[in-house]
């Protein structure tokens, strides 16, 4: 028990079987009390966002609210078992997105006519898609960009297992098959409750991760009150044929952005945008060559909440991002130097593939903590690292179209055998690899349609494969402990091997946020 | 009513996709395309020396090889298909040209492709993207995925003319079964038809699994054959319009029918409203273009989110309905079908709720032949549209 890496039990200590935790985890004095005030610190802006009328009111108008009283909680699971640099860096980049969630709601509360009501600020918000990237905002400076749908549903889940399991429900009832992906349904079905705010001069809807999300957002236009535009981002996204398209398209969104704000679109802006934007790329890159060596810095839900939050909200718009990615480059380089750990023993390096369980984010760190396994590289983070023109308008609206087909999760479920199943295994090579985390999102018929061509080519490979099944945001149709006895299965009866931290293979957090 | 001379004709080579037409086809030393979606034009794939062949999967009973390479998640169909494809149901085809237009349908085509399951060294598939959209960008993007995936492919590796001329020759023999079909079609019309549902639905499914060529004699003597044909003295319970997802297979239709609801209207996938009329082309713009735009301007699938194309789509099924005189509408989706799935669910209120139409939403087994299960949703839901009419009639004054 103490400043050593899988000291503790955590197991026992933590889960109790109810909803509270028992106690703090000790990670020695330096670590808990930089923990400590870190989780204060979040508790301290949460405090100072209720503080206001709008947020307040905002609380109570919108049922998803009260899942972000889960927040501190939310922080904890992220960063258990982790001592020195990782827990620095899981604070650094996690609490970045908390904060800046808080920001986005702020605004959100203010423009929503049935509670800040300003409508001024309203029209100049532009909504997108959940699951769509905002850099195209990145050349209209007086507009902002906002996507009620992210606060709503997808973090909301993140931070409550239950969390969005009504909204799913009432799609469910309206008719929609129960078989589909639980993201889009839920987003239906806060449509159907009335449950996002009425804001926004225009909305951009976009084809994003799977026919399920377009079906969801095509058929939510209606409730939105406001002009849409379908950016129909091509499909096919490797083919050199659609590249056109896809610029097009984007230069179609733009046009009808500044038809519906009156705005013009500032390409000198979007050029500084996406300077910014490419540094940030380069510093993700920089992480990645860390991650291939024998001492990963940057794991996890660390990198996945981290680079969703830069490449698809930020888009390069904030200085705070880039400046957040230097310092955590500046950690990861020192603490690779050092040979710092992640958790006590590296037994494997995996590739997490498919869908995370959004209900379960904090299963990398189980991974670590229980098994040696280190989640090295995340399918969702596996992304476009092209660089963006900053000096010609045609090249950078065609890198903006690349950017658009390649959004996370839509990269990989779209775009054919290349990209789901022959880069998971060019990946496993680059990042060393011996094993790959195959997530089984249930609802996902995208990486399903490819099951048995998954299990031949990691046979021919000699790389250990272990599905996880879930539903994504249903918790009861795979569970987080379903989802772990599929691993533990896996480590004992093929791979004969003891558990690291034996009190984390068994245990009950069905009642935990 | 009599049998239609022909019926059992079109049946048997239904039960078959390699059937007696396409073997004489290949036989005369044509190429067989397969293709597995209407987002493909068909006119691209009946070039001179070519036919097209959609993908089915008739008579099928376990996909357990199916279900172990896509899991058991999947759209049935697909599942369906890639079990006919390992088992070598598919060898005759010469190439399949696929559009990416569902994952599900994608993923099956992939991995016929991957599994090696055709052993013609020449096999090829080829892909493409086409728009979720029908605007004009949308247009110049299909236009040339056609060209480069399609035509350019054709010509490349199995020297296919893809001339304007040949183009506009298939065209031509695609609008002489479109002719024929609703011709045939539009006697669902009529008060008491002479044609059944299951009737049209074999006919239309043969359109497009057979050399259309080969058809059309036969087309001719049943559109003959219907002109004098006695309908049924008995009319029958209530008339319908079945929409929807794939039904590749007419038993579904004759279950409806056996239940007392007669499909007067086929707007789904392998149906014929649309695709079964007329492409018109102009000489001004070049062919290719054109038959795109008929394409576009056809497609009803629920993929085409654009907001215009969502409203177009249930304004059309008002059309059909006010058109054949149904009284409802059966909304069906093979099980697993996220478009349909989201699209069948929102008509159900939106068809009922503002449009009037009492609404059956069904999702369904690839294969329905004995099912139950659907018997009785459908005969209920025939039932209940007729207490509809009853009070309808009660409330005018008609009956006491």
């Amino acid at each position: 028990m103490g400043k050593a890496l899988g000291s503790e039990p955590l197991g026992k200590v933590i889960y109790s079987g109810k909803r509270p935790r028992r106690r703090r985890e000790w990670r020695g004095f330096r670590d808990t009390w930089y923990d400590y005030t870190r989780w204060l610190y979040y508790l301290f802006t949460l405090g100072k966002f209720m503080m206001k009328p709008n947020n307040f009111k905002g609380f109570f108008r919108y049922r998803w609210m009260s899942n972000y009283l889960a927040v501190p909680d939310f922080m904890d699971r992220h960063t258990e078992g982790l001592r020195g640099t990782q827990l620095r860096l899981a604070h650094e980049a996690i609490g970045l997105i908390i904060i800046d969630m808080t920001i986005s709601l702020t605004d959100m509360f203010r423009a929503d006519p049935e509670i800040g009501n300003d409508v001024e600020l309203s029209k100049k918000m532009v909504v997108f898609d959940e699951n769509m990237m905002s850099t195209l905002m990145g050349g209209f400076p007086n507009l902002k960009w906002v996507s009620y749908e992210v606060p709503a549903i997808y973090t909301s889940s993140f931070m409550c297992q239950n969390g969005v399991m009504h909204y799913v429900d009432k799609t469910h009832e309206y008719g929609v098959p129960t078989d589909v992906c639980p993201m889009p349904a839920a987003e239906f079905g806060a449509a159907l409750e009335d449950d996002f705010p009425l804001i926004g001069a225009c909305a951009i809807q976009c084809n994003t991760t799977c026919d399920g999300s377009l079906m969801g957002g095509g058929l939510m236009a209606r409730s939105m009150g406001i002009p849409t535009f379908q950016l129909a981002s091509p499909i096919r996204h490797r083919q050199e044929s659609v590249q056109e398209y896809a610029g097009e398209e984007v230069l179609n969104a733009i046009k009808f952005i500044e038809d519906h704000t009156g705005e013009k679109y500032d390409w000198d802006y979007l050029f500084s945008n996406m300077a910014r934007f490419n540094e940030e790329t380069k510093e993700f890159l920089e992480w990645l060559e860390i991650n291939k060596s024998p001492y990963p810095q940057l794991l996890g839900a660390t990198l996945g909440f981290y680079r969703y939050g830069v490449y698809m909200a930020a888009g390069g718009r904030s200085q705070i991002f880039l400046d957040t990615d230097k310092k955590i480059t500046a950690l990861a380089t020192k603490a690779y130097q050092n040979k710092e750990m992640a958790c006590k023993e590296y037994r494997h390096r995996a590739i997490l593939w498919g869908v995370q369980a959004a209900y379960y984010t904090a299963f990398p760190n189980w991974l670590m903590n229980c098994w040696g396994i280190l989640p090295i590289n995340d399918m969702l983070c596996c992304v476009s690292t092209e660089m963006v023109s900053t000096t010609d308008k045609h090249q950078a609206l065609l890198d903006l179209g690349h950017l658009y087909e390649n959004m996370i999760m839509r990269n990989r479920s779209n775009g054919g055998y290349e990209t789901g199943v022959e880069d998971l295994f060019r990946i496993c090579e680059q990042m060393n690899v011996d094993m790959v985390i195959m997530y089984v999102h249930i609802g996902c018929k995208a990486m399903s349609g490819y099951h048995g061509l998954f299990e031949e080519e990691a046979r021919k490979r000699g790389i250990h494969w272990i599905w996880v099944n879930h539903n994504l945001m249903v918790p009861l149709d795979g569970t987080r402990r379903d989802m772990r006895t599929e691993v533990n299965r896996y480590m004992r009866t093929i791979l004969k091997e003891e558990p690291v931290d034996a009190s984390l293979e068994e245990f009950d957090d069905s009642l935990c946020w | 009513m009599k049998d239609l001379k022909h019926l059992y004709y079109f049946e048997k080579l239904l039960d078959d996709t390699y059937n007696d037409l396409a073997r004489a086809a290949k036989e005369e030393g044509r190429y067989a395309i397969g293709h597995v979606c209407f987002q493909i034009p068909e006119p691209l794939l009946n070039l001179p020396g070519c036919f097209s062949v959609r993908l089915r999967a008739p008579r099928t009973g376990s996909i357990e090889m199916g279900t172990y390479y896509m899991s058991s998640t999947l759209c049935e169909a697909c599942r369906a298909y890639l079990e006919r494809a390992i088992e070598g149901g598919f060898n005759f085809l010469d190439c399949i040209i696929a559009p990416d237009a569902c994952a599900q349908m994608n993923r099956c085509v992939e991995n016929i492709e991957r599994l090696d399951t055709n052993p013609n060294k020449d096999f090829f598939v080829t892909y493409s993207d086409v728009p979720m959209k029908s605007d004009e960008t949308a247009l110049k993007h299909y236009v040339k995925q056609m060209r480069v995936h399609v035509l350019e492919p054709l010509h490349e590796k199995l020297g296919v003319d893809i001339s304007d001329e040949a183009m506009r020759a298939a065209v031509e023999q695609q609008n002489e079964v479109s002719r024929l079909l609703t011709a045939i079609g539009d006697y669902r019309k009529c008060d008491n038809p002479p044609i059944t549902g299951y009737e049209f639905a074999v006919l239309c499914l043969a359109s497009y699994c057979c050399p259309k060529d080969m058809i059309i004699d036969k087309l001719q003597d049943t559109l003959e054959e219907i002109k004098h044909r006695e309908p049924n003295e008995k009319k029958a319970r209530i008339r319908v319009v079945m929409v929807g997802s794939e039904i590749d297979d007419p038993e579904f239709i004759g279950l409806a029918e056996e239940c007392g609801a007669l499909v007067v209207a086929d707007r789904y996938c392998f149906g014929s409203l649309p695709g079964r009329q007329v492409i018109e082309l102009n000489d001004e713009e070049d062919v290719l273009t054109q038959i795109c735009r008929t394409y576009l301007e056809w497609g009803k699938c629920p993929r085409f989110f654009n907001q215009d194309k969502i409203m177009e789509r249930r304004e059309y099924v008002d059309k059909l309905a006010k058109e054949y005189k149904a009284d409802g509408l059966i909304y069906e989706q093979i099980k697993f079908c996220d478009y349909w799935g989201y699209e069948r669910a929102s008509a159900f209120h939106v068809m009922a709720e503002e449009y009037g139409y009492p609404v059956l939403s069904v999702d369904r087994p690839y294969a329905v032949r004995s099912s139950g299960q659907l018997r009785t949703r459908i005969q209920a839901f025939v039932e209940r549209v007729e207490m509809k009419k009853i009070s309808a009639k009660k409330q005018e004054g008609r009956i006491s």
